[in-house]
């Protein structure tokens, strides 16, 4: 037998495993399959407290905004019916003060 | 407690009827359903300042109105437009005439028309020697208007209405011959 065969015999002779090797192997699996997947990781840290309240804020926020951007919008609206009504107002007086000069004038031509 | 309820009562009245003081009859209320066009405006001093913060400097009429509503408490206007002649009976204004009787009212113009045109009344609101309010009657065939408005008013401001809003400008000076007479 050459030496290259005892090299070689030496290399692949069976080996037995340390003892408790396969008690860890199987721990470890176990433990990486309780570890909560990257979705599960987003959700849980969406309801951490923390998060939670930062969320709520914002859409508190957003709705305001809302409710103010709207409010503004409608104050114009008003604004702008009242500005009307004024100068609709004031064209009608000043039709019928012109009406009323209109009766003074005939009224001194006829004298 | 019949005190208490009668000042509450009046408090609850004054507060109501706001600074207008010509309280516009119901019976024009029925005119407004046999009217083809019926104008109904009720500005107090809030509302007329809410809508001069809209007005523009650039336009001429809006700063005119800007100008004007600085000083008023309220405008109040009711005018009726009808199809027809007969609609309304000059009883109508009697009410609103009544009031009118109070000293610090004065008659300034007054056109009665016996021939069944135009009749308009202008009256000044005197206080302190100031104007503090007008209100303007004019019955045509088809057309009723009243206009009541309250707050101080330079007669200036009163003229500068004609010029503005497309009107021509008013003159109250000797007659002029013009197409219309």
């Amino acid at each position: 037998m050459s030496r290259f065969d005892d090299e070689l015999r030496e290399a692949l002779k069976r080996v037995d495993p340390p003892d408790g090797f396969s008690e860890r192997v199987l721990a470890r699996v176990a433990e990486e399959r309780a570890k909560p997947s990257l979705i599960e990781r987003f959700r849980r840290a969406l309801w951490a407290p923390r998060m939670r309240w930062a969320a709520v804020g914002a859409l508190s926020l957003a709705i305001l905004a809302g409710v103010q951007h709207q409010r503004a919008v409608e104050q114009r609206a008003r604004g702008e019916q009242a500005k009307e009504q004024v100068l609709l107002a004031l064209r009608i007086t000043a039709e019928q003060i012109q009406t009323a000069e209109r009766g003074v004038r005939k009224l001194n031509a006829s004298w | 407690m019949k005190q208490i309820l009668a000042i509450l009562a009046i408090t609850a009245a004054s507060l109501w009827a706001g600074p207008q003081d010509i309280h516009f009859p119901a019976s024009l209320d029925a005119l407004a359903g046999k009217a083809e066009e019926v104008v109904d405006i009720t500005l107090d001093a809030d509302m007329l300042g809410f809508a001069g913060a809209f007005m523009s400097d650039q336009d001429r009429d809006e700063k005119t109105a800007k100008d004007l509503v600085k000083t008023l408490k309220g405008v109040y206007i009711r005018s009726y437009q009808f199809k027809e002649e007969g609609q309304y009976s000059p009883d109508d204004l009697d009410e609103v005439r009544s009031q009118l009787k109070k000293p610090e009212w004065v008659p300034v113009v007054n056109v009665r028309s016996k021939t069944g045109g135009d009749n308009a009344q202008i009256y000044f609101k005197k206080e302190n020697g100031k104007i503090s309010g007008i209100t303007i009657l004019a019955a045509e065939p088809t057309e009723l208007t009243i206009v009541h408005i309250v707050g101080s008013i330079d007669p200036a401001d009163v003229a500068k209405l004609g010029g503005n809003f497309g009107i021509p400008n008013m003159s109250m000076g000797p007659a002029e011959e013009d197409g219309e007479q």
